[in-house]
């Protein structure tokens, strides 16, 4: 059973007198619908209680917990393991109670599943410590993520899921700072993939509800995290190009998917990817972003480089693979092209830095110049294509994003380079204008409108 | 499917509680049958002697005597090799041998090797932390930092192995476990 929107309820309250008045709906049919939702929204409402009810044993367990760890020292190691599983046996008996007995409700097995995979973990680390065993937390973190994850899978639980998304990101930071060049960094695709099912699922079964919207975003941020440490590992001059790839496959996913008409709102995942487009736009502006220097001692080589290449080159796949889909499908799907086309974009300007001379690949260059001549001209033409169809949207938030788009580009260009002060103040006084003639003509078409 | 689902989790709960105790277990037999061997701890640096919760624990015997047995001289770094232990004069263990190739017995433990020092690779043991509780973290520090200087070596910790599992016992300071020498010298 799909969450009740709440706000779409109350919208259908306030219109149900009118509904009767009119004689579309018979009042007892008014007073089933009331009623309908009454009981759907108080079940709702339990969530919170039980919340509560798991937070606050959640936390008389770990006072317990401390209080015992007062005098742990004093304690044989047979009965410090025995108090560090308890709370672990009890929330898995809980489990199958759940699964048995309380398996319709959300709020149940989001709870159960939160608490197992807390006492999961507080087991493994106090058990660690008892026996004095070693290993990094990186491998603690792993093993507690691998053994969490059929959690999330048959309890179906949200909480969960965002939990482990967290957990397999400090997984990678860990790794990361463990030691330089490790090729185990790319198991964190493994890991993130491991929680993608879940995600279709949750999208097939209440795409409309906050709790997909959020985990959306979140895998949004670990694969824009992970891409970062896979292109620093690999170090193959493809972070730009994965980087417009994965965003404009987000961006694209989000207008195609979650499709909004064009004066409302854009779905969050439309908004973050359409952000992420326009701060990749600006970061490529830059010529030392063109500069490729080639591979260090640092970066991978063999199996584990060419495993980094390809992950890197799948979103910008997947970006132009769904261009092309929506193209083939001749689907009305409203999006930006100028943001879709962000990944050739950056193909292009790759291309021709890669012309430069080895020698002077790494450093400026005619070719380094070029491409970013390509970006700064993309940026602009990104700003000026989202004011245009702000303008047809009659959205003032579009129009100031293009407008900070090309601001952002304003600003970059003159801090780096040689341009003259009155130049700059010129610049500056124009982009300045046209923030203010754009939103006063938003803000009096509006007023017209209304 | 509630049942298939149910079977499930069953499986799962068995794994999640027989993880830590399969640990438990194996450690319990270890510490309970394992030949004791004592490692002398080596001169610290006093700003990374302790990370949190935990004291770094760096040994003498990492670096091996001249007369070491090394099967491949050309044993690179961050290499798992096996250590056959032995005891010095004084009853601390020291590297006998080391070896790619797997080796068996109550003396024999798994290192990561370093880069070569005279005659053999330096290792590094995998039982380099030793876990105090928060209560006795900063005295556990002080004790163990004055006990492992450069004019002052008193430190040493006792490893229980048995048949390549190696499970660090207990921290020694001045002779006594650190427990009841942190008792016997309560901070000022």
């Amino acid at each position: 059973m799909a969450r009740v929107n709440r706000r779409a309820v109350r919208w259908l309250r306030g219109e149900l007198p009118d509904l009767v008045a009119s004689g579309t709906v018979t009042p007892e049919a008014a007073d089933a619908i009331r009623r309908h939702y009454d009981s759907r929204e108080s079940s709702q409402a339990n969530f919170g209680f039980v919340l509560l009810a798991i937070v606050g044993s959640v936390l008389i367990g770990a006072g317990v917990i401390l209080l015992i760890a007062h005098n742990w020292d004093e304690l044989s190691r047979p009965l410090r393991s025995t108090i560090a599983l308890a709370p672990l046996i009890g929330a898995e008996v809980l489990g199958v109670f759940v699964l048995l007995r309380r398996d319709e409700s959300p709020s149940w097995r989001e709870s159960v599943a939160i608490c197992i995979v807390a006492t999961l973990g507080t087991a493994i680390s106090l058990i660690s410590q008892t026996y004095q065993i070693q290993g990094s937390f990186a491998d603690f973190m792993c093993l507690w993520m691998l053994l969490s994850l059929p959690i999330v899978y048959l309890f179906r639980t949200t909480v969960g899921a965002v939990a482990y998304v967290i957990g397999t990101v400090t997984w990678l930071f860990a790794k990361a700072g463990w030691r330089f060049n490790d090729p185990a960094e790319l198991c964190f695709w493994l890991l993130l993939l491991a929680i993608v099912p879940y995600y279709i699922l949750l999208l097939r079964r209440d795409r409309a509800s906050a709790a997909p919207t959020f985990l959306s975003i979140l895998l949004v941020a670990a694969t824009a995290i992970g891409l970062g440490c896979t292109a620093e590992l690999t170090r193959a001059n493809l972070g730009g190009v994965a980087y417009a790839g994965l965003f404009t496959s987000i961006y694209l996913c989000g207008m195609r998917f979650f499709p909004r008409g064009e004066g409302q709102r854009l779905h969050p995942l439309s908004l973050v990817g359409g952000l992420g487009i326009g701060v990749t736009a600006i970061v490529l502006s830059f010529e030392w972003m063109w500069h490729l220097p080639i591979a260090s001692m640092w970066s991978m080589h063999g199996a584990p480089q060419a495993i980094g290449i390809a992950v890197e080159l799948f979103f910008p796949a997947v970006a132009v693979a769904l261009l092309a889909w929506i193209y083939g499908k001749r689907q009305k799907t409203a999006f930006s092209i100028a943001a879709a086309i962000m990944p050739l974009v950056a193909g292009l300007a790759l291309l021709i830095a890669n012309l430069a001379p080895p020698e002077t690949r790494g450093d400026d260059s005619a070719y380094s110049m070029a491409a970013a001549i390509i970006f700064n001209v993309y940026a602009l033409a990104l700003g000026i294509e989202l004011i245009a169809r702000s303008v047809r949207a009659n959205s003032v938030a579009r129009a100031n994003f293009g407008l900070l788009i090309i601001a952002a580009l304003a600003m970059c260009r003159f801090f780096d380079s040689d341009l003259g002060f009155v130049t700059r103040g010129l610049g500056f006084i124009i982009v300045g204008v046209g923030f203010l003639v754009a939103n006063v003509i938003f803000f009096k078409k509006r007023k017209g409108a209304a | 499917m509630k049942t298939l689902r149910l079977a499930i989790f069953i499986v799962v709960a068995l794994v999640h509680v027989s993880v830590p105790a399969s640990v438990m277990w194996n450690r319990e037999r270890t510490l309970r049958h394992g030949r004791v061997w004592k490692f002398r701890t080596a001169p610290v640096d006093p700003v990374d002697a302790i990370r949190g919760r935990y004291i770094a624990l760096r040994f003498a015997a990492e670096i091996a005597p001249p007369q070491v047995e090394v099967s491949d001289r050309s044993i690179k770094p961050d290499t798992l090799v096996y250590v056959s232990l032995k005891e010095d004069a004084d009853g601390f263990a020291q590297i006998d041998q080391i070896s790619e190739t797997v080796l068996r017995g109550d003396n024999i433990v798994t290192a990561e090797t370093g880069y070569w020092a005279q005659n053999a690779p330096r290792v590094h043991f995998p039982f380099d932390r030793y876990w105090v509780t928060e209560k006795n973290a900063a005295a556990a520090e002080r004790a163990y930092i004055e006990n492992s200087r450069e004019q002052k070596q008193n430190a040493y910790v006792t490893v229980r192995v048995r048949d390549g599992d190696a499970t660090l016992e207990q921290l020694y300071i001045d002779g006594q476990p650190l427990p009841e020498y942190l008792r016997a010298h309560p901070p000022k």
